[in-house]
C-alpha cells in the first residue's frame, strides 16, 4: 500500500533508488533521500513508540531533530545498537533496522498500556510520593522501578565504530544553512574571511528550498529558486567550507563549540565500514552567526498525542521536501497563518483539506484569502476540545471559544481526519544562543523570548532573532551583518521580496475543553507524559520556581528536552500563577543540543590511546625478557622478573637475595633529572632542599628533601656537583614535573635575581643502577679505565667517563644499602648500555630486579619513598630525619612552617618501623594500628606503609607511621585484621646495616 | 662498543603525508639574557639567536627555535656521528658559555625525538590532535609553536610549505609515534 502516499517525485527524493529496510522486523522500501520518518509516513505507519509513563500510542510528529515521540533504537548488534534516536533524523539505507522504544511485546500490543487507563493514579510526582513507605521495602520497589525505567537499550558490547575529534579555527562560523546563514555565509566568506557552514540536515537551504508558494518572491524569483541559485554560488567560494549533517552540541564561553559532524550514518553496512562514524568538531570562531531557525510550536489541548497529529510545518515538508503525504483526509488547527501555507500546498497537490481551525476571530492575509477561494473550510474562533483514534487519528471535535479564550461555547461539531496539522506559532531556537551565556528577552507581541544580550561576539539571525516574514528576515539580517563584519557594502542590498504579511495573533497556552482539565490529557511534554494537569498539580503543591516545577512534572527532561512543549509549560505556569512571562524566565539550556555518542565525546582516545604511555630507553630489554610492568605515573616500568613461572612473590624474593649476595641491576632512567646551572647554582639548592649545599665539593653527590612551603616533604633525590657552578638534580619519578615547575616558578617570581638555569634532562639520559658486593667488578669490567678504588671514587662521588667512545656519567651512590653504582648515558645508547652490563656480570650472576624489589632493598635500610610512606602530612622530623635539617641556614622553602605549634607537636604521626610477632607474618600495607582492643570504636594510631618479606633478614618487615611513634620504641601494638589481630613491636626503622659497611665495602 | 638505537624504527607513507624520524641529529638548549650571551653564541656558531617568540633562524649547519625570551633550541640541520656523542660545537659553546657564567649550555640531543612530517596533509594530522590555531602558522616558515599533541608536549618547527620537524620528549616519541600514524591513517 505505499506508493499512492507518495504525490509527485521531487527534487529531495531520488525514486529510481530503491531502498529496503526492517522497522519492528517488517521489511518495507522507500527511496534514497529518505528519512525513516518520511519512508515510514509513505507505508502509512504512524504508530512508531509508546510514551515513556502512560504506553500512549505515539506517532511521528515533527520532520526534524525536535521530534519527541518518534525515537527508535538503530541496529540490533549488541556492539552497535543505538537508542533514543530520532527516526525524522535517520536517512535510511539498504539493511537499515529499526525497533520501537518502550514497548513490550510490540508497538501494537504494549502491556504496559495498563498505565494509561490507570493514568488517574499516577499524576506527577506519583514515584516519590508511593514508594516512601514503609521505607525499607526501597529495594523491594526500586528493583520494579528500574526496570521500568530509561529509554531503549545500551549497546552491550565494546562500540567498533571508529570516532575521531578535529580542531577547527575559523573567522567566522555560521551555525544553520537555511536562507539567512546562506546569505550570512557568502557575505562573510566573500569579504575574505575563513568562513564555516554548519548544517544537522542532509541539505542546505532550510525550509525555503521547498518552498514553492508564489507569494514568496525574491528578485522576481520564487523564493526557492532564487536561493538554490546563491547555494550554486557559494559551492564555488574558496573561503567557505560548508559541513551538513553536522549538529552543533555545545556553544560555549569565548565562541568555543563543540559539534557532530555525521560522516557514516546514511550508508549501508558495507559501505561504512572501516570509515570514520561521527567526528567531533572543537570549533574557535572569532564571531559566530547563530542562524539555527525556528521550531513550530504545537498547541496544547485535550489528547493532542494522537499518532496522526504533526505539526502543520512537517505536514508540509513531507509532502513538498520528500513527495509524501501525511494523510489522505486533513485537517489543520492553528492560531496564526503558517497552517494555511501547508494546506494550501496540500489542496494544490490534489490533496482534500477538510477544515482549518483557527482560534482567531480572523485574519485578513494573502494566504487565508488564498485558502478561502480554494473553497477549504475555515472555523474562525474554534478550538479542538478532543481527538478520538487510539492508534491513529479518525476523528476530532471543536467548539467555539469563548471572548477570552477560557472556555468553549456552542455546541460540539465532529469532523472525521486521518491527520490533524497543528500550528501554535513559532519558537526561537535560541538553545545555542543562551547555552554561550547570552541572556533573553520577551517579546509580548508574537509571546516569544529572542536574544537580547550576547556575552560573545556574535549575532542571531533570522528566526531564531524573532525575525519570521521573509522580508524582515533578509533585511534585518543585512543590516546586522554589516555591522558585525564591519562591511561597508553589502550584497544583496536591493533585493525586491514580496512574501504575505501576517496581521492577526492570538496565543493561548492551554485551550479549553468541554470538560473539566481533570479528565483531560492536554499533553506539554510528549515524551515524558507531562501533561497540562500536571503542571497545574505542582503549582498547587506549592512549587513556584519554573526548576521546581520542571523536576517535579519531568516537562522538558527527556532525550528531545522539551524543545515542543517548554514554552506552554512556562506559559501554563506564568497564567495561573499570574506571572508575567518576562519575569518568570526559563529553564536552562543545557548541552548538547541532540544527544551525543560516547564514542564522539571520546574519540580516539580509546584502548592504547586511553592514556599516554613513557618508556624508557631498555623497555625492549625488559619486554624480551618477560618483566611484568606497573605504570608509575605514565611510565612503563618494569615491575619484576619473574622465571618459570615464579609469583610476584617469588621472584621479588629471588631479586632481592641476588642483589645483595653478588649483583643486581635497576633501569632507573624514570627518575627526573633536571640541569643546573649558573653562578647561583649553588645558592638555589641551599634554598631548595632542607640541608646545605655551598660545601659539596665538586665530583660530590648528597641527598636532598624537598619541602613545600607548609613544611611537608614533597621531593627528595639526591644531586651531584658536575663542576663549580654546574650540578645535576635528580628526583622522584612521579614528581619529576611538578619539581621542575615549582623549581621555575620559584625562579622565576619568588628569586629573579638568582642567575640559575634550569633544564629537564630526564629523557636524554638512561640510567642503569647496577649493585651488590660485585657491582665495582663489574664495573671495572665494563670501564677498565676508571679507577675504581675507594680513595679515588668513594661513596656519593661522581665520574665522568667514555664507554668506547660514548661518554657517559658514573655515580656512586645507592638506594639499596649496597655498594651500588648508577651508570648515565645518552639515552639512545641506554638499550646497548644494559646488554653490557649484563654481559659483564654474567659470570656474577646479575640480576635484573624490578621495581617491587627496589622497594623492598630500600625498605629493609629505612629508606622512605615520598608518597608511599609519605603524604603531604610528613616533616622531615616525622620521618626521624632531623639529621637532614640544616639548624644554621637562613633560609630554605618551608622552613618557618617546620616551627609552628602544629608541626612541633610531639603526638604528631611519625614514621618507625614494625615488627609482626611472628616473623612469617606479613602486614597489609595501609592496615591500622591501634594500642587498645578494648576500646571501641578502635582509636587509630597510624597506619602501615610498607610491608615486606625480607628474605635477607628471613623476617618480616614494615614502615609504619604512628602517633607519637618515635618514643615508643619497644611498644607492642595490634593490628585488628578481618577474624583475627596481629601482635606487631615498634622498632627502629632501619632494619639492615645501620652503620653502612655494605655502602663502604 | 655501545649501539645506537633510536626508539622509533621505522618510517611510514600515507597518501598526502609521510612520517620519518631523523637521528641523530644534535640538540643543544641554549639559556641566557645578556647581550653578551646573545654576541657569544652569534660569534661561535655564525648565527644571531631569534629574539621574536616563535620563529627560528637558521644557517647552513644549525637552526636555532626560539622557546622563551632566554630560551633556545639549537640544533644540527644535517644527521651526525652514531659512533661518537663528542660534539665539538656543543664543548665549544659550554666552555664559552657555561663556563663562563652568560648562561647555560645543556645537550639534550637525545632528550628529544625529530619526527619529520611532509606532504599536503600535515597540517590536517596535526589539528587532529592539536588545540592551536594553525592559519598563521602555516602562512610563513621557519615559524615555532610549543604545544600539545594529542595531550603530549611537543615543539613543531615549521621548516618549509607543507614540512614540519616535531620535536617531542624521547620516553613519548613511541606513544606519539604510534598515535600519529592511527591519525594519519583516517586523514
Amino acid at each position: 500500500m505505499s506508493n499512492n502516499l507518495r504525490v509527485k517525485s521531487s527534487n529531495y527524493i531520488d525514486e529510481t533508488t530503491i531502498v529496503s529496510f526492517k522497522f519492528n522486523g517488517k521489511n518495507y522500501h522507500g527511496y534514497k533521500g529518505d528519512t525513516l520518518a518520511s519512508a515510514l509516513l509513505a507505508n502509512n505507519v504512524h504508530l512508531v513508540g509508546r510514551s515513556f509513563k502512560y504506553h500512549r500510542p505515539r506517532g511521528i510528529m515533527t520532520s526534524g531533530s525536535e521530534e519527541p515521540n518518534a525515537i527508535v533504537q538503530v541496529g540490533n548488534n549488541a556492539a552497535i545498537t543505538e537508542p533514543n534516536v530520532r527516526a525524522t533524523e535517520v536517512e535510511i539505507y539498504d539493511g537499515l533496522e529499526a525497533t520501537s522504544q518502550n514497548c513490550w511485546p510490540s508497538v501494537n500490543f504494549d502491556i504496559g498500556g495498563i498505565n494509561n487507563l490507570l493514568s488517574p493514579f499516577l499524576p506527577a510526582g506519583f514515584y516519590y510520593k508511593t514508594f516512601m513507605w514503609p521505607a525499607s521495602f526501597w529495594k523491594k520497589y526500586e528493583y520494579f522501578i528500574r526496570h521500568s525505567a530509561g529509554l531503549g537499550k545500551s549497546p552491550t558490547k565494546p562500540d567498533t565504530d571508529i570516532y575521531d575529534h578535529k580542531y577547527i579555527h575559523c573567522d567566522v562560523l555560521v551555525i544553520g544553512a537555511g536562507i539567512s546563514g546562506i546569505m550570512a555565509a557568502k557575505i562573510a566568506a566573500k569579504n575574505n574571511l575563513k568562513t564555516l557552514l554548519l548544517e544537522e540536515k542532509t541539505q542546505i537551504g532550510g525550509s525555503t528550498i521547498y518552498q514553492n508558494s508564489e507569494k514568496f518572491k525574491i528578485d522576481n524569483k520564487n523564493s526557492s529558486e532564487w536561493l538554490i541559485n546563491e547555494i550554486n554560488e557559494i559551492k564555488k567560494l574558496d573561503n567557505l567550507q560548508i559541513k551538513t549533517r553536522t549538529s552543533v552540541a555545545a556553544y560555549h564561553g569565548y565562541n568555543y563549540l563543540l559539534a557532530r559532524e555525521n560522516l557514516t550514518d546514511h550508508l549501508s553496512p558495507s559501505e561504512k565500514k572501516g570509515k570514520i562514524r561521527q567526528r567531533l568538531l572543537k570549533i574557535r570562531a572569532k564571531k559566530v552567526i547563530v542562524a539555527t531557525g525556528s521550531l513550530e510550536r504545537p498547541l496544547i489541548f485535550n489528547n493532542n498525542d494522537r499518532p496522526g497529529i504533526m505539526l502543520s510545518s512537517a505536514v508540509k515538508k513531507y509532502a513538498d521536501h520528500y513527495g509524501v503525504i501525511c494523510g489522505k483526509n486533513n485537517i489543520f488547527f492553528t492560531n496564526n497563518d503558517s497552517a494555511y501555507e501547508s494546506a494550501i500546498s496540500l489542496h494544490k497537490k490534489g490533496i482534500k483539506v477538510q477544515a482549518i481551525i483557527d482560534i482567531r476571530e480572523n485574519s485578513k492575509s494573502s494566504l487565508v484569502e488564498e485558502a478561502t477561494n480554494l473553497g477549504i473550510k475555515i472555523y474562525w474562533s474554534h478550538t479542538v476540545v478532543d481527538t478520538v483514534g487510539y492508534k491513529k487519528i479518525n476523528k476530532i471535535s471543536l467548539k467555539k471559544l469563548s471572548n477570552d479564550g477560557q472556555s468553549t461555547t456552542g455546541s460540539k461539531i465532529n469532523i472525521s481526519c486521518d491527520c490533524l496539522g497543528v500550528s501554535g506559532g513559532w519558537t526561537p531556537a535560541v538553545h545555542l544562543f543562551t547555552q554561550s551565556g547570552g541572556k533573553l528577552k520577551f517579546r509580548d507581541k508574537d509571546q516569544v523570548f529572542i536574544p537580547n544580550k550576547y556575552p560573545s561576539k556574535q549575532i542571531s539571525i533570522g528566526s531564531c532573532n524573532g525575525d519570521f516574514s521573509l522580508n524582515d528576515i533578509i533585511k534585518n539580517c543585512l543590516n546586522s551583518l554589516k555591522k558585525f563584519l564591519e562591511i561597508e557594502n553589502i550584497e544583496y542590498e536591493n533585493l525586491d521580496i514580496i512574501n504575505p504579511i501576517e496581521t492577526e495573533k492570538r496565543n493561548i497556552w492551554l485551550l479549553p475543553s468541554d470538560k473539566v482539565i481533570g479528565k483531560t490529557k492536554p499533553f506539554v511534554d510528549y515524551q515524558n507524559d507531562a501533561t497540562a494537569k500536571d503542571i497545574k498539580l505542582a503549582l498547587r503543591e506549592g512549587f513556584r520556581s519554573i526548576e521546581h516545577v520542571k523536576r517535579y512534572t519531568t516537562t522538558g527532561m527527556g532525550t528531545d528536552q522539551g524543545k515542543l512543549g517548554n514554552m506552554h509549560a512556562l506559559g501554563i505556569v506564568a497564567d495561573t500563577t499570574g506571572v508575567k512571562m518576562s519575569e518568570l524566565g526559563t529553564t536552562t539550556f543545557r548541552p548538547p543540543y541532540t544527544p551525543l555518542t560516547f564514542g564522539t565525546i571520546v574519540g580516539r582516545n580509546v584502548g592504547e590511546y586511553f592514556d599516554i604511555f613513557r618508556k624508557t630507553p631498555m623497555n625492549n630489554w625488559h619486554l624480551n625478557n618477560k618483566a611484568e610492568f606497573e605504570n608509575v605515573g605514565q611510565w612503563k616500568r618494569a615491575w619484576y622478573y619473574p622465571v618459570n613461572n615464579e609469583t610476584i612473590y617469588e621472584a621479588v624474593q629471588r631479586e632481592s637475595l641476588a642483589a645483595r649476595e653478588s649483583a643486581g641491576i635497576l633501569d632507573a632512567s624514570t627518575l627526573g633529572k633536571i640541569d643546573i646551572q649558573g653562578s647561583d647554582a649553588s645558592e638555589f639548592l641551599n634554598r631548595v632542599y632542607t640541608n646545605a649545599w655551598s660545601k659539596l665539593g665538586i665530583g660530590k653527590c648528597r641527598y636532598g628533601l624537598m619541602l613545600n612551603e607548609d613544611g611537608m616533604v614533597y621531593d627528595d633525590g639526591v644531586t651531584t656537583r658536575l663542576s663549580e657552578n654546574h650540578y645535576i638534580m635528580t628526583t622522584t619519578t612521579g614528581g619529576a614535573a611538578n619539581v621542575l615547575g615549582k623549581l621555575e616558578d620559584y625562579l622565576q617570581t619568588e628569586w629573579p635575581e638568582l642567575d640559575v638555569y634550569l633544564t629537564s634532562v630526564t629523557d636524554h639520559f638512561a640510567t642503569a643502577s647496577i649493585c651488590g658486593p660485585n657491582s665495582k667488578k663489574i664495573l671495572n669490567k665494563l670501564i677498565p679505565e676508571l679507577d675504581l678504588s675507594d680513595e679515588n671514587f668513594p661513596h656519593m662521588s661522581f665520574k665522568e667517563a667514555r664507554i668506547g667512545k660514548i661518554k657517559c656519567r658514573v655515580m656512586r651512590i645507592s638506594f639499596t644499602g649496597e655498594h651500588s653504582y648508577e651508570i648515565n648515558v645518552q639515552a639512545n645508547y641506554g638499550e646497548s648500555l644494559w646488554e653490557h652490563c649484563m654481559e659483564a656480570g654474567k659470570e656474577f650472576n646479575i640480576t635484573p630486579y624490578g621495581t617491587e624489589t627496589m622497594h623492598l632493598l630500600r625498605a629493609e635500610k629505612g629508606f622512605i619513598i615520598v608518597g608511599q610512606d609519605t603524604d603531604g602530612t610528613m616533616t622531615p622530623i616525622d620521618l626521624q630525619m632531623d639529621w637532614i635539617v640544616s639548624k644554621k641556614k637562613y633560609d630554605f622553602i618551608g622552613k618557618r612552617s617546620l616551627y609552628r605549634s602544629d608541626t612541633i607537636r610531639e603526638d604528631r604521626k611519625q614514621l618507625v618501623g614494625l615488627l609482626t610477632e611472628n616473623p612469617k607474618e606479613i602486614l597489609e600495607e595501609g592496615a591500622q594500628i591501634v594500642s587498645d582492643l578494648s576500646k571501641k570504636p578502635f582509636e587509630m594510631l597510624g597506619h602501615v606503609t610498607s610491608s615486606y618479606f625480607s628474605p635477607n633478614l628471613k623476617k618480616s618487615i614494615a614502615l609504619a607511621v604512628v602517633r607519637g611513634g618515635k618514643k615508643m620504641m619497644g611498644k607492642k601494638l595490634f593490628i585488628p585484621m578481618e577474624g583475627r589481630t596481629i601482635n606487631v613491636t615498634i622498632v627502629d626503622p632501619i632494619f639492615l646495616d645501620k652503620e653502612n659497611k655494605r655502602l663502604n665495602a | 662498543m655501545l649501539n645506537y638505537k633510536s626508539s622509533i624504527i621505522e618510517n611510514k607513507k600515507y597518501s598526502g603525508l609521510s612520517i620519518k624520524e631523523i637521528s641523530p641529529v644534535m640538540k643543544l638548549n641554549l639559556r641566557g639574557k645578556s647581550r653578551d650571551f646573545l654576541s657569544t653564541i652569534g660569534k661561535n656558531i655564525n648565527m644571531i639567536l631569534p629574539i621574536e617568540a616563535n620563529t627560528s633562524s637558521s644557517s647552513d649547519k644549525y637552526t636555532s627555535m626560539w622557546l622563551s625570551p632566554d630560551e633556545w633550541l639549537m640544533v644540527s640541520n644535517n644527521i651526525i656521528d652514531k659512533e661518537n656523542n663528542n660534539y665539538e660545537i656543543g664543548d665549544l659553546l659550554f666552555n664559552k658559555i657555561s663556563k663562563t657564567n652568560l648562561g647555560a649550555v645543556t645537550d639534550v640531543s637525545d632528550q628529544f625525538v625529530l619526527i619529520n612530517l611532509e606532504g599536503e596533509k600535515v597540517f590536517d594530522l596535526l589539528s587532529s590532535g592539536c588545540p592551536m590555531n594553525f592559519n598563521k602558522f602555516k602562512e610563513k616558515e621557519g615559524t615555532v609553536a610549543q604545544t600539545l599533541l594529542s595531550q603530549v608536549d611537543i615543539i613543531i618547527h615549521h621548516k618549509k610549505h607543507n614540512n614540519v620537524n616535531l620535536f617531542v620528549r624521547r620516553s613519548f616519541s613511541e606513544h606519539l609515534f604510534s598515535w600519529i600514524n592511527d591519525a594519519a591513517s583516517r586523514l
